[in-house]
């Protein structure tokens, strides 16, 4: 009898500590209110949705190698994590995951994102800032000749010549409107426009392609011819050609000037006079003349070396050079600068991307290059409808077996169905309490768990007719049923889970939800057919004693 | 007391021959269709490439969509309508799609965008869903979706052999594999695209199927206890009736959650739910058509020892069954036997 009591105590006890790991609770939630996302305590049943059930966004980043091998891949990798969780922590969204996955990829998700292009672009950025000097010394100038010279050794995989006196012919406009009259730029328009009709004669196909820009080290190039140069220049033997200690950098904007749009390119000193490591904070700001700017602060030891650095360029232009390439237009250098500097978007830049760049600059550079290996968003309403449809399936599988067994089993039938709602009870307060994440397979899981987790009672009753059939009297056909039954639901509750287990191991996010959901649903059936139907039976047993009949 | 398939003596295993016969039939099926029709419909998570689910504010052709993708160098793309006529989902498989993903997987999916701003304007559409892969996490996926099947048998085996005899487990997991392969057919010859959902949903059938097999052992193995001089055709066949109601039930319980998968859960879910239905079909007849002869047959090219064998009156009685059978006979065959219960 106390045994009895034990055992009510304790399914009571397992009740009660599921119901309040259920109930709802406040929670801090990135909600939606109007068009923007804020963060908001909402109260609400503290089960984790899956990303396909509250829609939000899925990445799997990996290293890449494509611009060259890197050493210490692990090490580099987990630098990188440190790198992306800062900026996904400033990023604001509630409960972001930010994990290694492998040795080779990192896993960023985040719920609720409503924006997967600008967040991508947070977490790829490299954000490596340099401040380079433009060159002075007319480097590239004397340096086209031996370009030209490796294109016509190439084969002249040259454009066509039309194209290049298009070129030539609208460079000569630009010529005029970017040059007032300037002396230093008079003879460097005589020089380049000699070197126009060379191109022209010889077939130049390098120098053609580029005019001289308003200052040294800035030079044009028409925005269709830009695929052509990058080719020329990604060829080693250009490569090699490039003066030494000096880069090519592409500009970030392009300039319209009549009909056409030109790209500028950089050459700057390799060396950069400081780079953004020194860099401590970082704002976005909009200034009238400016446009959008991200200002930064620089630390002490940055700012001295900034401002013994540029003290050496007065008169200079630096280029303020982002992921390798140049952001806005190189200002001059008027006198020294200290620890505060900024960074010009342009015109027309929306402030949050000077916020999302502030932002990354402030986290810092990633130690090495990420390229996406996998993405996937689910907007939220998708996600509400999976669940409305989940939740609507549960209910009528819920009936469908209720009325099965209630028809066929009767009073033990009713037994069971008890115990099945406890059933689903413990299952879900099992997947709040492990923090498990509910996916929509994990919901398909769920449901169909429900019509597999009758099994257990179907294989006891069926024992306990058996044994009644037999003669036996009803507390010792239960008594059997139980004992006979149990070998039989245990190897297959084992097979289950051991299944599940592999699931688990080898599957990705929505399916390791679903292995979850069905190892959470097949130990809580263990309990509710094995323990607490047997239970209901000792009660009932115990009320009605010495009961001839049962009904089952 | 409701009642049903209560004291049947039906004889199962007399019709394995046809039951054989049918689902070779059926694999055949399914492997012709293989290499007619090519390989197996993988979905982007397996082979790399972009699947868009796009919702536009007003309804639109098809073909609109398709020739603003063609435009883009998007080539390879499927565009099928999904629901509403204003729904629809771009699915770009193709081999030249995928390699483009190499250096980044949300190219792809970014020129369809572009493209699709371009022609209808940015607020004429919306993403309801993305995935983007590249080639090297699908090729990984589909390793791991491998190893995850094999591993999956390897420890139900594993299991069977220590719980009960290894004939058992041998007969189990063979049985299992069979329920998988059919299954594998159905899925091929229905082209259900494989999605790691199928993977998951082929898993559990491994576990449901298995299971229907160990009620039906535990049952041949309590029974070989108290019974030691009936053949084991008999005990087989008795089993099987015994767990008959218990069988109806389940199997009725099971399905009517799947159908209430299938028909209210949406979209996304059914071919999960569909390959579950046919499943669930298949593991019933296999525990009792092939998992139960091959029990047979296994005990008939290896007939258990006497002295391993607590059961040694069985034994004896199964060497003179075995001495029926004509040379050259792979399997025994079963004589009608009048009426399985011996009780």
């Amino acid at each position: 009898m106390s045994n009895l009591k034990y055992r009510v105590l304790l399914i009571v006890a397992l009740v009660a500590a599921s119901v309040w790991s259920l109930f709802p609770r406040k929670v801090v939630e990135r909600v939606k209110r109007g068009d923007s996302y804020v963060f908001d305590t909402v109260t609400r049943v503290p089960l984790k949705r899956g990303l396909d059930l509250q829609g939000g966004m899925h990445l799997a980043l990996e290293i890449d190698e494509s611009k060259g091998t890197i050493a210490d891949k692990a090490e580099a990798l987990d630098r990188a994590i440190k790198v992306v969780r800062t900026r996904i922590d400033e990023f604001g969204v509630a409960e972001p995951v930010v994990q290694k996955s492998g040795d080779n990829q990192i896993i960023v998700e985040l719920p609720g994102i409503d924006d997967p292009q600008r967040a991508m672009g947070v977490v790829q950025k490299s954000a490596f800032l340099e401040f380079q000097i433009t060159d002075e010394t007319q480097a590239l100038e004397k340096a086209l000749p031996r370009f030209d010279a490796i294109l016509k050794e190439a084969g002249a995989a040259a454009g066509p010549a039309v194209v290049g006196g298009d070129t030539a012919k609208s460079g000569k406009g630009l010529q005029e409107l970017f040059t007032p009259g300037k002396d230093s730029a008079g003879k460097t328009k005589g020089d380049s426009t000699k070197k126009d009709s060379l191109a022209l004669t010889t077939g130049g196909a390098f120098s053609k392609l580029i005019q001289q820009g308003q200052f040294p080290g800035e030079y044009f190039v028409a925005e269709s011819d830009v695929p052509t140069l990058q080719r020329y220049l990604d060829m080693p033997a250009i490569q090699s050609a490039i003066p030494p200690g000096k880069v090519l950098r592409w500009g970030g904007e392009t300039q319209t000037l009549g009909a056409t749009q030109y790209r500028p390119i950089y050459l700057l000193d390799s060396r950069p006079i400081i780079t953004g490591e020194y860099l401590v904070g970082a704002k976005p700001n909009q200034v009238p003349l400016e446009g959008t700017v991200v200002e930064f602060t620089l630390n002490n030891e940055g700012g001295r070396r900034f401002r013994a650095e540029t003290a050496k360029h007065i008169r200079d232009y630096m280029a303020i050079v982002l992921d390798q390439r140049v952001m806005g237009r190189p200002p001059v250098i008027q006198s020294a600068i200290g620890t505060r500097g900024q960074i010009t978007m342009g015109q027309g830049r929306s402030l949050q991307e000077a916020q999302d760049l502030a932002l990354v600059l402030r986290a810092g550079a990633l130690p090495v290059p990420l390229k996406v290996a996998e993405v996937r968003n689910i907007g939220a309403s998708l996600g509400q409808d999976s669940i409305r449809n989940g939740v609507r399936a549960l209910v009528i599988a819920m009936l469908l077996v209720v009325a099965i067994m209630v028809v066929y089993y009767r009073f033990s039938g009713v037994l069971s169905v008890i115990a099945l709602g406890l059933y689903i009870l413990y299952t879900a307060a099992m997947l709040a309490y492990f923090n498990a994440v509910l996916t929509l397979p994990g919901l398909a899981g769920f449901v169909l768990s429900v019509g597999i987790a009758v099994d257990a009672n179907v294989l006891i009753f069926e024992r306990i007719r058996e044994e009644l059939a037999r003669g036996k009297t009803v507390r010792t056909a239960i008594d059997e049923g139980f004992r006979h039954a149990l070998t039989a639901i245990i190897d297959t509750s084992v097979t289950t889970i051991l299944t599940a287990a592999v699931l688990y191991q080898y599957g990705t996010g929505p399916v390791q939800g679903f292995a979850v959901t069905l190892i959470a649903g097949i130990t809580a059936s263990l309990f509710t057919a094995i323990f607490v139907v047997r239970t209901f039976y000792l009660l009932w047993l115990s009320r009605s004693r010495g009961a001839q009949t049962l009904s089952i | 007391m409701l009642r049903i398939l209560h004291d049947t003596n039906f004889d199962f295993i007399k019709w394995w021959r046809w039951a054989a016969g049918v689902t070779a039939a059926f694999i055949l099926a399914g492997l012709a269709s293989f290499a007619i029709r090519g390989g197996v419909n993988y979905s982007i998570e397996f082979t790399g490439g972009t699947l868009m689910q796009l919702q536009f504010t007003k309804s639109q052709d098809a073909g609109r969509i398709r020739s603003t993708l063609d435009r883009a160098g998007v080539t390879g793309a499927e565009i099928q309508q999904f629901g509403s006529d204003s729904e629809f989902t771009v699915r770009a498989q193709d081999k030249r799609d995928v390699a483009q993903q190499a250096s980044g997987a949300e190219g792809v999916s970014q020129r369809i965008e572009g493209a699709l701003t371009k022609e209808f304007g940015a607020d004429a559409y919306k993403v309801m869903r993305r995935e983007a892969v590249g080639p090297r996490v699908g090729a990984e996926l589909r390793r791991n979706a491998g190893i995850a099947m094999l591993l999956a048998s390897l420890v139900t085996l594993v299991y069977l052999a220590i719980r009960f005899e290894w004939r058992f487990g041998v007969a189990a997991v063979l049985s299992t594999a069979h329920d998988v392969l059919v299954t594998l057919a159905f899925i091929k010859l229905l082209h259900i695209e494989v999605s790691l959902t199928i993977v998951a949903a082929i898993l559990t059938l491994l576990g449901y199927s298995g299971n229907d097999t160990i009620i039906i052992f535990d049952r041949v193995r309590e029974n070989l206890k108290k019974d030691r001089k009936s053949p084991l055709y008999d005990v087989l066949n008795r089993s099987i009736n015994e767990t008959l109601p218990r069988s109806v039930l389940t199997h009725a319980t099971t399905l009517a959650a799947t159908l209430a998968l299938l028909f209210f859960a949406g979209e996304v879910i059914q071919p999960f739910a569909i390959v579950m239905a046919f499943g669930i079909f298949v593991a019933t007849f296999s525990s009792i058509y092939v998992a139960s002869p091959l029990l047979l047959w296994i005990e008939h090219k290896w007939p258990r020892s006497v002295s391993s064998d607590k059961a040694s009156g069985k034994a004896t009685v199964r060497a003179s069954r075995t001495a029926e059978l004509p040379a050259g006979e792979r399997t025994p065959r079963p004589r009608p036997t009048e009426g399985a219960a011996t009780r």
